[in-house]
């Protein structure tokens, strides 16, 4: 049974790295069968597992031949340890309709049966927030049934995973979506442990892992790596074997209670981040 | 090569040929018993389709819309949805099935509506509706993809995937028509008869041909039970006429429930019925019997009596359904007319490797044009400025400015027909339909011949 797993979290927080680092982790010293499906219109979802090399988007090849012809040889990619990538792509910045875009590279992939059923996990990479309704089209029915947040002890970094939490309420009912947690990539904030230990509980649900803060994975990113690729023997590559394997024991599956403003203000305010 | 496939090559649209796909959809949902669908979109999205469709049958159906108006594009419009659904239900207490067809608004926005259908199935139709059964269909029909075409077949589909259960074999043959009128219905269910062949029929709209009774029910219903869509699951095999007409369906029954598809050819013309009996007869092991055997002769017969002296040679263009423009020109060859203009409304890929295509590409014996993605502009463009000589038009009412105006006559086939009396009744497909098809086209150019003094005497002595 394939895991169809959705990242979601503040822009910039580290979803991509996290999660392709977390597929490799995965990969190679779990030995799953991982597909990465990216859904940032800038398509920066797959570069360390394909050791940079371009990807040709779903977007792009739509563009070119039409999407009667889009074809899995086109748009699908092996990186490392076969993990499977694909990239949605999407419009230039600033026109068109990128959560469209989300939604129709989705249902193609879908129609040309690039989901096999040999996969183990399935990890949708999605831009930022829950901002509209192509935002969450990996979480709607027979898709994403799990989400992972991604978040840090910095005040939008929480208020963005408050938001994305109001979003899978509405979603939860309608498609059987859950929260597994929330994944802190550490900013090396003070109280940052506390805080989302204190925050995830109030939402319900758990900090499924800390991930400290290292430069080894700007170092890898550096060479188009994850860090389980650059240095497998690597502190940071055995914290995401063990983010691994806590998503893979994972049995806490909550429907998410975001709090209000005023809630949230005060937990920031305990953790002195508002002065 | 004397036949070319290309693409319209101007930007813009100038009068086109098809509509959306949610028109695809609806005209769908109809054929279905206690069916009301629900349009998810602007009203616009109903009204006109449902007007298109009323002025090709002249007869009243129902079909809702949810009505998304500016803050349901901004906020989400499922709660309409919602809304719609129990309305529906309250205000049509037969009312079973409810496909909800989405248009380009509500795909645009994301609109999730698989998912409320499951948070209906829980909610509204758990705790208000907790004995009626209801079923509630997704159907996906972003407008800006494909045409009303795939409208079509994305919809039968969808009809056939929600319902299709796997059970004791039933010994029938789904037979999937294709977009058509009641007459086709009507001489299609003849010919399984003649054979003795227990056929489930999507969609049943033969109905759509209704009488006055005194009653006064003047509206029109499907007849394809939800029994019927989930028996489909069990047939012995499928045959779908029409390939970008209910193809989709036939490829799924065979994938999921292993049932064995034939896709094609549409029965248009004397060549194709006799493949789609023998089609028939190898599926079921029924041989075709003597009686048909007769009416093939009777349309061969109808035939000979006008091709040669009358239809040979003449140059014709066709517009329209792809299945049905494919079965056209075949047709028109048999009857040793020159199809020389095809046009597509679609920019469907597989059209270029569509062996119909093909065929005619390798046999064509003069030059002839194929246009995808095609409008009447590029057919009144070839006849007003680039000298296409024509002698005969075949296609919808569309196109009947282009006839009356440039003086070439036109036999109306396709969708919609609503500018001649009762077209809806008659079949194209067949050997009723082939008998049918040539003796209009040969009355429209003897009404020509007539109307232009172009050698009307000869039909004194014919």
């Amino acid at each position: 049974m394939t895991r169809k797993i959705a990242i979601y979290g503040k822009g910039g927080i580290g979803k991509s790295t996290t999660t392709q680092n977390t597929a490799a982790a995965l990969a190679f010293f779990h030995g799953q069968h991982v597909f990465i499906h990216g859904c940032d219109p800038k398509a920066d979802s797959t570069r360390l597992i394909l050791g940079g090399k371009p990807q040709e988007t779903v977007m792009d090849s739509l563009r070119v031949y039409g999407s009667e012809k889009v074809t899995l040889d086109k748009v699908v990619k092996t990186g490392f340890h076969d993990i499977r990538c694909v990239e949605s792509g999407g419009p230039e910045p600033g026109v068109g309709c990128a959560g469209r875009g989300v939604i129709t590279a989705i249902d193609l992939m879908e129609e040309n049966g690039a989901y096999t059923e040999d996969l183990d996990y399935i990890f949708f990479d999605v831009l930022g927030d829950v901002v509209c309704g192509g935002f969450a089209m990996p979480i709607r029915d027979g898709k994403a049934q799990e989400v992972y947040i991604v978040a840090s002890g910095e005040m939008m970094a929480i208020y963005a995973a408050n938001n994305i939490c109001k979003g899978l309420v509405k979603y939860a009912k309608q498609s059987g979506v859950r929260l597994g947690g929330v994944i802190c990539n550490s900013r090396n904030v003070d109280g940052e442990r506390e805080f989302l230990e204190e925050f995830t509980a109030a939402i319900g649900t758990q900090m499924i892992h800390f991930v400290p803060r290292d430069n080894i994975v700007q170092k890898a990113e550096f060479n188009k790596k994850t860090v389980t690729e650059f240095d497998p023997t690597a502190n940071q590559a055995l914290e995401y074997k063990a983010l691994g394997k806590k998503i893979m024991d994972n049995e806490m599956f909550v429907i998410p209670k975001p709090l209000d403003m005023d809630e949230l203000e005060s937990m920031v305010v305990k953790y002195g981040m508002c002065d | 090569m004397n036949c070319e496939v290309k693409a319209k090559d101007r930007v813009g649209t100038i009068n086109p040929i098809f509509t959306c796909q949610p028109c695809g959809a609806q005209y769908v949902s109809i054929g279905v018993k206690d069916c009301i669908g629900i349009v998810h979109g602007g009203q616009g999205c109903v009204m006109f389709v449902r007007l298109l469709i009323s002025q090709h049958l002249k007869e009243s159906f129902e079909i809702a819309s949810s009505s998304v108006h500016e803050d349901g594009a901004v906020f989400g419009a499922l709660d309409r949805v919602e809304t719609a659904v129990d309305v529906l239900l309250m205000r049509y207490p037969h009312v079973k099935v409810i496909p909800i067809i989405t248009t380009c608004s509500t795909e645009v926005i994301g609109d999730d509506i698989d998912g409320v259908i499951t948070k209906l199935e829980d909610e509204l139709l758990a705790v208000k509706y907790p004995d009626r059964e209801v079923h509630l269909v997704p159907i996906h029909t972003p407008s800006f993809v494909g045409s009303m075409v795939t409208g079509y077949d994305v919809a039968v589909r969808d009809f056939v995937k929600k319902f299709a259960t796997k059970g004791e074999p039933n010994g029938k043959v789904n037979l999937i028509t294709g977009w058509v009128n009641p007459g086709d219905v009507t001489a299609l269910k003849h010919l399984l008869a003649e054979m003795e062949i227990d056929a489930t029929v999507l969609f049943e709209i033969e109905t759509f041909d209704s009488p006055l009774m005194p009653t006064g029910d003047a509206v029109s219903h499907g007849e394809t039970t939800v029994e019927d869509l989930q028996g489909t699951a069990n047939a012995l095999g499928t045959i779908a006429l029409n390939r970008y007409e209910g193809g989709k369906a036939a490829e799924f029954l065979e994938k999921k429930f292993k049932v064995p598809a034939v896709i094609g050819p549409t029965p248009i013309g004397i060549r194709n019925t006799d493949t789609f009996l023998k089609r028939l007869s190898e599926m079921t092991g029924k041989p075709i019997p003597p009686s048909l055997v007769r009416e093939r002769g009777i349309a061969i017969d109808a035939i000979t009596d006008v091709a040669h002296m009358f239809l040979a040679d003449k140059r014709v263009a066709l517009f329209g359904n792809p299945d049905l423009v494919l079965g056209l020109a075949e047709f028109c060859l048999d009857l040793e007319m020159r199809p020389v203009l095809l046009l597509l409304g679609d920019d469907n890929g597989r059209y270029a490797d569509d062996p119909r295509i093909k065929a005619l590409q390798e046999n064509a014996e003069f030059p002839m044009e194929i246009v995808t993605n095609a409008d009447l502009w590029d057919l009144e463009d070839r006849i007003k400025n680039k000298g296409l000589e024509l002698d005969l038009i075949l296609g919808h009412s569309k196109g009947r400015f282009i006839s009356i105006d440039n003086g070439v006559p036109m036999v109306r086939v396709g969708f919609p027909t609503y500018d001649r009396a009762g077209l809806f009744r008659h079949p194209v497909v067949g050997y009723a339909g082939a008998t049918w098809l040539v003796e209009q086209i040969a009355n429209t150019l003897f009404t020509d011949m007539e109307y232009k003094k172009n050698k009307e005497w000869l039909l004194n002595v014919w």
